[in-house]
């Protein structure tokens, strides 16, 4: 089975998200649906649960039906060999290690070629998410239609000979569309970009009542008359745990606090169990630093700590988007984090939260904050409009379809 | 009215794409205003209101915020804020003016502060999708009603964006125009050229309007019979009543 049947049941999704970013935003969300009507949309990845690409996919393909373009979603059937073949691809993308060997690179290609025979991909518009199915297009595409990559990775310190593989298959592509601009390769077609965009009605980010978050956090046993400051973040060195840690013992000499690095990954990752255990190992004994190994469903509980934080960090030595951030804002969080990747889109310095550089700077600006709760309410009050303007899924579908009357010609 | 007097309203949506080198100091950035397409420009010096437009202040444009948050140089980023806010007619005239600016510099400061790799300026290209909104309004009440509820590109494209890259010429205004309602017009465009979010800009036009408005009502409410004046005054009276209970926390 390579269709997947999105949810439709419960209130509309346009009526929860027109609540949220009023109704001026959804009409016009509304005609430009409305300047497509007459085309197919088919989004394709290669998974319809876990990871963020499914759980967008998800939402939009509903968002879009019910805004009247018909749009259908096909996962692109894969084995064992070409998993591992499209994981190292995954990695060196990110700049990790990986080979791909001539045998790797044609067992991808006939696998694409396979696919490209089963999947449903007749619409009028094909929105190809990320590299495991990017070399469809080659093989499947028709004239008359337009085709899209959307790549949700950074490219940014990509292995050059494996970005090199991927990039020359675009040539099939009427555009590719890109988190941030600094993940943008030469491209041998036009590159646009779209932010990341969080889901407002999410378990993760839905509102939740004070009673509600107590209730989830009380098997926790965080200090209540304490101010919590919180990182959530995978256990990974790139999200430099261990100067969170110094930062907080520094701004800890100033002010009470209680520091939270909540994460997971550790328990199916090598890495990060070492990560893990060496964040344990600089907290020690000390009383006032809680680590939370997290599974990986626990979005009610992200959801209740980010609330009941007074500063949510995000002291990442690099980034992609670092969706982590919009979250914490839209709860109306003060933020403090590193200026990296997408985050200096989301934290405006001073004014939707505060970005740093050091380990001093971080301290400083827990400390500040802590110190100042008007201060906090207003960075939160302003962050959380900035997410409603730039970072919800309204407006990630509107870009699409932006894009998509760009490309078919049918803006007014 | 006559039917050919509507005035279609549109929405815009900006794709954004990366265009030419990043710049690391001010001569790079000189260069790429010089010889960026009006795309760029329109995108770090315009296009940044719809970005903000529910924001409690408008933040700096994309240029002095990079020269005032990554090079550090408050003096040079004060006077290219201060182009933008008096040169943002046009493309040509926010150009002329932010490289007086940066000319007027000596060579020696132009280079002397660099942007370490992840903070270089990226220079980005907006390319406008205009969208029909569906809605045409016949007259100044429908417009200033329709105003209120639109998506805040709608404000955006007719009171920002279509005046600079048409040169000061605003056809929503010039339309206004040719319905009578010259004030409005002038209303219309003091507030979407007062520096505000677009928010806030929006709330002060309706405070007007609805304002000016009240004058007419009375004026047609004089004219009414009494027991037609009567019931609304009722209506207004149970609205009130309506309100106050409603935002009562005991109730």
């Amino acid at each position: 089975m390579t269709l997947v049947n999105v949810r439709t049941d419960g209130v509309p999704l346009a009526d929860g998200y027109r609540a949220i970013i009023g109704d001026g935003p959804m009409r016009a969300l509304e005609s430009l649906a409305r300047s497509l009507r007459g085309h197919r949309i088919a989004m394709v990845n290669s998974t319809a649960t876990g990871g963020g690409v499914a759980e967008i996919l998800h939402r939009l393909v509903r968002l879009l039906n019910e805004l009247g373009v018909p749009t259908t979603w096909e996962v692109m059937p894969g084995d064992a060999r070409f998993y591992g073949i499209t994981k190292t691809m995954h990695n060196a993308l990110h700049g990790g290690p990986g080979v791909l060997t001539r045998e790797d690179r044609d067992y991808y290609l006939e696998m694409n070629r396979r696919a490209a025979e089963t999947l449903a991909l007749d619409a009028d518009l094909v929105l190809v998410h990320d590299p495991q199915p990017a070399a469809l297009a080659g093989w499947r595409r028709r004239p008359g239609q337009r085709w899209v990559w959307r790549c949700h990775i950074d490219l940014s310190r990509a292995n050059p000979d494996v970005l090199d593989f991927v990039v020359t298959g675009l040539a099939h592509y009427d555009a590719a569309v890109f988190s941030h601009v600094t993940f943008v390769p030469p491209l041998p077609t036009p590159g646009y970009l779209a932010p990341p965009s969080i889901d407002p009605l999410s378990e993760k980010n839905r509102e939740m009542e004070e009673q509600e978050a107590d209730a989830l956090l009380e098997p926790l046993g965080l200090p209540r008359d304490t101010p919590l400051v919180t990182q959530v973040s995978r256990f990974d060195r790139l999200k430099d745990p261990l100067g969170v840690i110094e930062a907080f013992v520094l701004a800890r000499r100033q002010e009470k606090a209680h520091l939270v690095l909540a994460g997971g990954g550790a328990e199916d990752d090598p890495e990060g169990e070492t990560v893990l255990a060496e964040i344990r190992e600089r907290a020690g004994t000390r009383k006032d630093i809680s680590i939370l190994a997290l599974p990986p469903d626990a979005h009610g509980l992200i959801n209740a700590l980010q609330r009941r934080s007074a500063v949510v960090l995000q002291k990442s030595l690099r980034e992609g988007f670092a969706l982590t951030v919009s979250e914490a804002l839209w709860k109306r969080r003060a933020v403090v984090a590193s200026a990296v990747g997408g985050i200096p889109l989301q934290v405006i310095h001073e004014r939707t939260g505060m970005l740093v550089r050091s380990i001093e700077g971080c301290a400083f600006q827990i400390t500040r904050l802590l110190r100042d709760p008007p201060l906090r309410r207003k960075l939160g009050g302003e962050g959380r409009e900035h997410v409603r303007d730039n970072f919800l899924h309204p407006r990630e579908a509107r870009d699409y379809l932006a894009l998509f009357a760009h490309l078919v010609g049918r803006a007014a | 009215m006559e039917p050919s007097a509507a005035f279609e309203l549109k929405a815009v949506v900006h794709l954004i794409r990366p265009w030419g080198a990043p710049a690391r100091r001010l001569d790079e950035l000189r260069d790429g205003i010089a010889s960026g397409p009006v795309e760029v420009l329109f995108n770090h010096t315009v296009q940044y209101q719809l970005r903000h437009p529910g924001a409690d202040e408008l933040p700096p444009d994309d240029l002095s915020a990079w020269i005032a948050g990554v090079l550090q140089d408050r003096e040079t980023a004060e006077r290219l804020s201060y182009a933008v806010q008096t040169r943002s007619a046009s493309a040509s005239s926010v150009r002329a003016g932010l490289l007086e600016v940066l000319d007027a510099l000596p060579p020696h400061r132009q280079a002397s502060r660099d942007a370490p790799d992840e903070g270089a300026f990226l220079f980005l290209s907006a390319t406008s999708v205009v969208v029909s909104t569906g809605i045409a309004v016949r007259d100044g009440h429908e417009l200033a009603e329709a105003l209120a509820g639109t998506d805040s590109s709608v404000w955006f494209y007719h009171l920002v964006q279509e005046p600079w890259f048409l040169e000061g010429r605003t056809p929503l205004l010039d339309w206004l125009a040719t319905v009578g309602e010259h004030r409005l017009a002038e209303r219309l465009r003091d507030a979407a050229g007062a520096g505000l979010p677009i928010e806030r800009a929006r709330a002060r036009l309706l405070r007007y309007w609805r304002r000016s408005r009240i004058a007419r009502h009375v004026a047609d409410a004089t004219a009414s019979p009494e027991d037609v004046r009567r019931e609304a005054g009722r209506h207004v009276i149970a609205r009130f009543v309506r309100r106050v209970t409603r935002s009562d926390p005991s109730s």
